[in-house]
């Protein structure tokens, strides 16, 4: 049990480690050096001279990964270095930014799980029936369509046609409600999908012939259904958080929501790096810590399989 | 003889589009153990399935009669029990054996009685009851499993117990175990027991009364001593030339 | 037995319908040159916004561009580009399973540790930052999503290849003095492919749906190339006076994703049988 702690910990801060070497590495990705973005960016006539001064002044004149080195402790210590637009710095933005953007994020995934879960079961256990039919055309119409064009196609039928809804969200519930809806509609046909799925397994597995066998009522043959598939489900949502922030990024442009995704979207525009590097840090540390937090989840669930 | 339990009369059914049962005719008496002896896809297993009202059995015709009703599930586990072929089948892997006793119990409106359930495992070769019941069922071996499946069915009284294949998913020893708990339980409890095998080994070890199932008709059906010692049928005679030691107790 | 039959004809005139559908989308994308009515760049300050009509059967967008032909044009810039992607993603992640799993060893245990990795990755957060880092257009936004997508190419490819290595007539192949690459070629990567090209068949929609997205964004096609993605994003401004031009594309968006991942559900279908 220790030697696997220790693997996944292992685990854990290697990926770390990638995804942060990748961060940095972006930074030399696009064209031109980062004391000359840094300039453009503030609109400072570049010159030699102005350039090297920048570039003695940001530390590039040492050797690349010394300046990873760096750059990695102050990350850890929560420093994402200040932005290129204004010299203020990020890390406070992002935080601020992450907050909303969670408020949204999470009113989404529970509304989802909360519809998706009776729909699958539902779907599930009428399979083939007429319910399952409808549902499962639904939930594969939604799920191939992206959530761009849901929220705009809402936006057109509810706040145009039928004026429910004001065009532009305001931070408050009402506001909420546009994003919240783009954003949950196709995560909730997935989830139908997976769900669906994994209960009909869970459905044919042999424990459920033998309990019927023993004439065992069909509520308790649901609850060990459910209690069986809970693992694999903690690895569906988890799985779905990266398709939540990249369509929150999306959803929080369109609807001017103030996260970390609207946050992004900006800095790209203004070619503000450290932001959009702090961006990917966040949210892939995020991703990473709550999939193998799942991992260890289901694997708590169902000690069978492995960790 | 002794009064019927179960008669099956005419009985023809089909599974998956084929039909695989062919006017059987078949009754079990009380107390006995009627083995049912067949090599797979001759419809023993489905036989098993229609008895249980299984939906993916279709009854075409005749009748399956319980103490004279036509059988149900709602007979399942009250007073018809089931253990299938595959040890770790019977329970839910990842729960504990007293939960999932409890669950069966409840179906059918009744409470775990702790005596009467340490009673079984004794007469099973289950020690410690209290202990095993804590414990999961993919913590624990096949042959384990096995036991505490049947103890489920037992725990809940029938009185014909319907065992499909118990043994071949089992080692040697371990289903030479398993015979013999059977045969205590009949002795003990005064279970009907239809058992199903491929195995005329152990047939010849357990039955008062023997079946020979072949394309979905009984052929052949009689005391276990008789069919066995003499067979009618040509394939009853092909099966036995085919065990090379064949004990008859 | 005869089910089984039975179902797989069904599934098989199902994959032959969508199909059809499909080529017919790729074919009228193809030929946007002869098929669209009007130039799809020509702005024109006299047809602004104008609705759907006998000459633009679509209508004019806010610089009087006839919506339809940008529908039949920006089709092409997204289909092209999501075939190219996915095909692209297919070689590298097949060349790589395969020499994985045919060579295993170190190079195996460093190449899929780095498949993992990529796997643990949110891949739209890493291709928004992508894409606008490189500020590249499309060719920009391709590459963004194509970091994660060869990963799975290249695991189905590695457990196939896994498999088909330990077969009799491979050793036999490989003692008769075949090379390697001859075995790779000859013997594992035919036997690979329908797996392999069923999983690009159900890449296709979430790549079109992940490019169309990028180009939402602004970080796919530069204006004023057309592409599904930013029609509708420049057509949002104005949807209140003309709700065709976000309409249309929309409209042409959904059943192209539709019909592709319905094709790609039902080859899956058809394979499992």
């Amino acid at each position: 049990m220790i030697k696997k702690a220790i693997v996944k910990i292992v685990s854990l801060i290697s990926i770390l480690i990638v995804l942060s070497f990748f961060v940095f590495a972006l930074l030399y990705l696009a064209p031109g050096d980062p004391a000359e973005k840094r300039l453009t960016s503030q609109g400072v006539a570049v010159t030699k001279e102005v350039l090297d001064a920048e570039r003695e002044r940001l530390g590039l004149l040492k050797p690349f990964l010394v300046r990873y080195g760096e750059w990695l402790v102050r990350v850890i210590r929560g420093d994402f270095g200040v932005s290129f637009k204004d010299d203020m710095p990020v890390a406070p933005k992002l935080y601020a930014g992450l907050k909303n953007t969670t408020i949204l994020a999470m009113t989404s995934l529970l509304l989802s799980l909360a519809i998706s879960f009776w729909l699958s079961i539902l779907s599930a256990i009428r399979k083939n029936g007429i319910a399952d039919n409808i549902i499962r055309l639904f939930s594969f119409i939604g799920n191939s369509l992206p959530n761009f064009l849901i929220s705009v196609l809402l936006m057109y039928f509810l706040c145009i046609k039928i004026k429910l809804f004001p065009v532009i969200a305001k931070g408050n519930v009402q506001g909420l409600f546009m994003p919240v809806m783009s954003l949950s509609i196709p995560m909730t046909c997935r989830f139908i999908r997976q769900m669906r799925t994994e209960f009909l397994t869970q459905m044919k597995a042999d424990y459920v012939v033998g309990m019927w066998g023993r004439g065992v009522k069909g509520r308790y043959i649901v609850i060990n259904i459910l209690r069986n598939s809970i693992g694999h489900i903690f690895t569906i949502i988890a799985l779905q958080i990266g398709t939540l922030m990249g369509g929150s990024v999306v959803i929080e442009t369109i609807f001017r929501w103030p996260g970390i995704g609207k946050l992004v979207m900006d800095s790209i525009t203004a070619r503000d790096y450290p932001v959009i590097m702090g961006f990917v840090i966040i949210m892939g540390t995020i991703y990473v810590v709550i999939n193998q937090l799942s991992d260890i989840l289901s694997h708590c669930m169902d000690p069978r399989t492995n960790l | 003889m002794a009064e019927s339990l179960l008669q099956i009369r005419n009985l023809s059914a089909s599974y998956d589009e084929s039909f695989v049962l062919k006017g059987i005719d078949l009754t079990v008496y009380k107390g006995e153990i009627l083995c049912i002896v067949g090599e797979s896809g001759s419809g023993k297993s489905t036989l098993i399935k229609a008895i249980c009202s299984d939906k993916s059995v279709r009854v075409t015709e005749g009748d399956i009669l319980f103490r004279e009703k036509r059988c149900g599930h709602e007979l399942l586990g009250s007073s018809i029990g089931l253990v299938q072929q595959n040890p770790e089948g019977a329970f839910n892997p990842l729960r504990a054996f007293d939960v999932q006793f409890k669950e069966t119990l409840k179906s059918h409106k009744r409470e775990l009685d702790k005596k009467k359930l340490s009673g079984i495992f004794t007469t099973l070769g289950l020690k410690d009851a209290e202990k095993l019941l804590k414990m999961k069922p993919f913590e624990m071996s096949g042959g384990m499993n096995q036991r505490m499946a049947i103890a489920a069915s037992l725990i809940l009284e029938p009185e014909l117990l319907l065992c499909d294949e118990i043994t071949s998913a089992l080692d040697v020893s371990t289903a030479i175990a398993a015979v013999d708990e059977l045969l205590r339980l009949r002795s003990e409890l005064g279970v009907t027991i239809v058992f199903v095998t491929h195995n005329l080994g152990i047939a010849a070890n357990i039955a008062d009364r023997v079946a020979i199932m072949y394309q979905g008709k009984i052929v052949e059906i009689g005391d276990a001593g008789d069919v066995l010692r003499n067979p009618k049928h040509d394939y009853t005679k092909g099966l036995l030339r085919d065990v090379p030691k064949l004990k008859l107790s | 037995m005869k089910h089984g039959t039975r179902r797989e004809k069904r599934l098989r005139n199902r994959i032959i319908a969508t199909a059809v559908l499909a080529l017919l989308i790729i074919l009228a994308t193809t030929f946007a040159g002869i098929l669209a009515p009007n130039d799809p760049y020509a702005t024109s300050a006299s047809s602004i916004r104008m609705a759907p009509g006998a000459q633009y059967p679509f209508g004019t967008d806010n610089l009087g561009r006839c919506v339809f032909s940008r529908v039949l044009y920006g089709g092409r810039t997204t289909i092209a580009a999501t075939f190219l992607l996915v095909f692209i993603s297919f070689l590298i992640g097949t060349v790589i399973g395969m020499l994985c799993g045919y060579y295993g060893g170190i190079l195996d245990t460093v190449l899929m540790r780095l498949a993992d990795i990529m796997l643990a990755f949110p891949q739209m957060v890493v291709a928004i930052a992508v894409a606008g880092i490189l500020n590249a257009g499309m060719t920009g936004a391709m590459v963004a999503l194509g970091i994660t997508m060869w990963v799975s190419f290249a695991r189905l490819a590695r457990s196939h290849t896994f498999s088909i290595k330990n077969e009799a007539y491979i050793q036999a192949a490989f003692f008769a003095g075949k090379s390697d690459f001859y075995i790779i070629m000859v013997h594992i990567f035919p036997n690979l492919l329908a797996p392999v090209l069923t999983n690009a068949l159900t890449q296709i929609g979430t790549t079109m749906i992940g490019l169309s997205g990028l180009s939402f964004l602004g970080l796919g096609v530069v204006p004023p190339k057309a592409e599904w993605g930013s029609m509708i994003s420049e057509g949002r401004a104005y949807i209140q006076i003309a709700p065709w031009a976000v309409l249309f594309p929309a409209l042409a968006t959904i059943i192209t994703i539709i019909i592709f991942n319905y094709l790609g559900d039902a080859v899956m279908d058809y394979m499992e049988v």
